[in-house]
């Protein structure tokens, strides 16, 4: 029988299973169109569960643009909006391709525990 | 989260970074439903930016437009560089209050707890002591080598500090006597001798170079352990 706090540690434990990697999770927002920091946010909780601080969304964001991987568009009043460049688009699907694979892996070997 | 906060946050970025981002950055702070951890994790990334900088052509613009004022720029380095120094002192204040404990306890009748053979319990006690003694200033040096690794420090900003870290453990006295000892806490002084390596150059330089190696070993094999990997 699962008592409440059993329950409570499986929700917990759940967390575990957030993916974190800001450079990544901001490509891969950005992937749907351009975006400016807030709606990244938003969408990548949606997608994945993790809710990036604003220092960890623009360490983030600098780090890309200084890469090329993502530019900004024109300000709308204060807002900056971002897009992913041609060189951002193939970057995060060779790392989402080696994600897949290793992910696949992974569950194979779950499967035969 | 209120305007204020949001400009004082901003303004831990540095000078190029704001240039770049502040005004998106202030507005993003001030739309944004910020939680407790919100401050936390800006005042985390503006360190981050501040060690090692995002915009590096930016800053180098601004320094050759600024010749003079860019040390300012690089006190934050130099502070982690310092670190090693108040943390060993405190180390040895440690190894201090453990040297008095241990003489109130096995040796309180003698004017000093050097120079007695201690027994059992008093022996591995003092035994310990010393030990930790001897190691703090590596212990130190790991510690300086993980900040130093986390926040990709330049090696001579690594270098500066374990050099520090062994002319101070190489020149470090301690001195436990009632009646020698009188300005010193409980009868219990440190010094740092600077000038009695002198005298024993040969012995003091090797002390220091031993503390170096140590201190520097795991970063270097971090260091070999990499550029394995990468080629």
């Amino acid at each position: 029988m699962r008592s409440t706090r059993h329950v409570a540690a499986l929700q917990r434990d759940s967390l575990a299973g957030h993916y974190s990697d800001p450079p990544l999770l901001v490509l891969a927002s950005l992937a749907s169109g351009p975006k400016h920091g807030h709606a990244m946010i938003e969408d990548i909780q949606g997608l994945c569960g993790t809710r990036l601080g604003p220092g960890t969304l623009y360490g983030a964001i600098a780090r890309l643009e200084r890469q090329g991987w993502i530019e900004p568009l024109p300000a709308q009043e204060r807002r900056q909006p971002y897009r992913i460049t041609p060189e951002g688009l193939a970057v995060l699907r060779a790392k989402l391709t080696t994600l897949e694979q290793f992910a696949t892996a992974g569950l194979r070997r779950l499967e035969a525990v | 989260m209120n305007r204020r906060l949001a400009r004082f946050l901003t303004r831990l970025y540095p000078r190029a970074w704001r240039n770049r981002y502040g005004a998106e950055f202030e507005a993003l702070l001030e739309t944004e439903r910020a939680g407790p951890r919100a401050p936390f994790d800006v005042a985390w990334s503006a360190l981050a930016e501040r060690v090692h900088p995002t915009q590096s052509v930016a800053k180098e613009q601004w320094f050759s437009a600024h010749p003079f004022r860019s040390w300012r720029e690089r006190a934050p380095l130099a502070m982690i560089c310092l670190a090693p120094v108040p943390m060993l002192v405190a180390a040895y204040a440690i190894a201090c209050l453990i040297l008095w404990v241990g003489w109130r306890m096995f040796m309180p009748g003698l004017d000093s707890p050097f120079g007695v053979r201690a027994h059992g319990l008093a022996n591995f006690y003092f035994q310990a002591g010393k030990s930790y003694y001897c190691a703090a200033p590596v212990l130190v040096g790991w510690w300086f080598e993980f900040v130093a690794v986390k926040f990709r420090l330049k090696a001579a900003w690594l270098t500066i500090g374990l050099l520090l870290l062994a002319w101070m453990g190489a020149a470090a006295r301690i001195e436990a006597n009632r009646r020698t000892v009188h300005s010193g806490l409980g009868h219990i002084s440190i010094s740092f001798n600077f000038c009695s390596l002198i005298p024993n150059a040969y012995d003091g330089m090797l002390h220091a170079a031993t503390i170096l190696l140590l201190a520097a070993s795991p970063y270097l094999l971090w260091r070999f352990l990499r550029s394995r990997t990468l080629s």
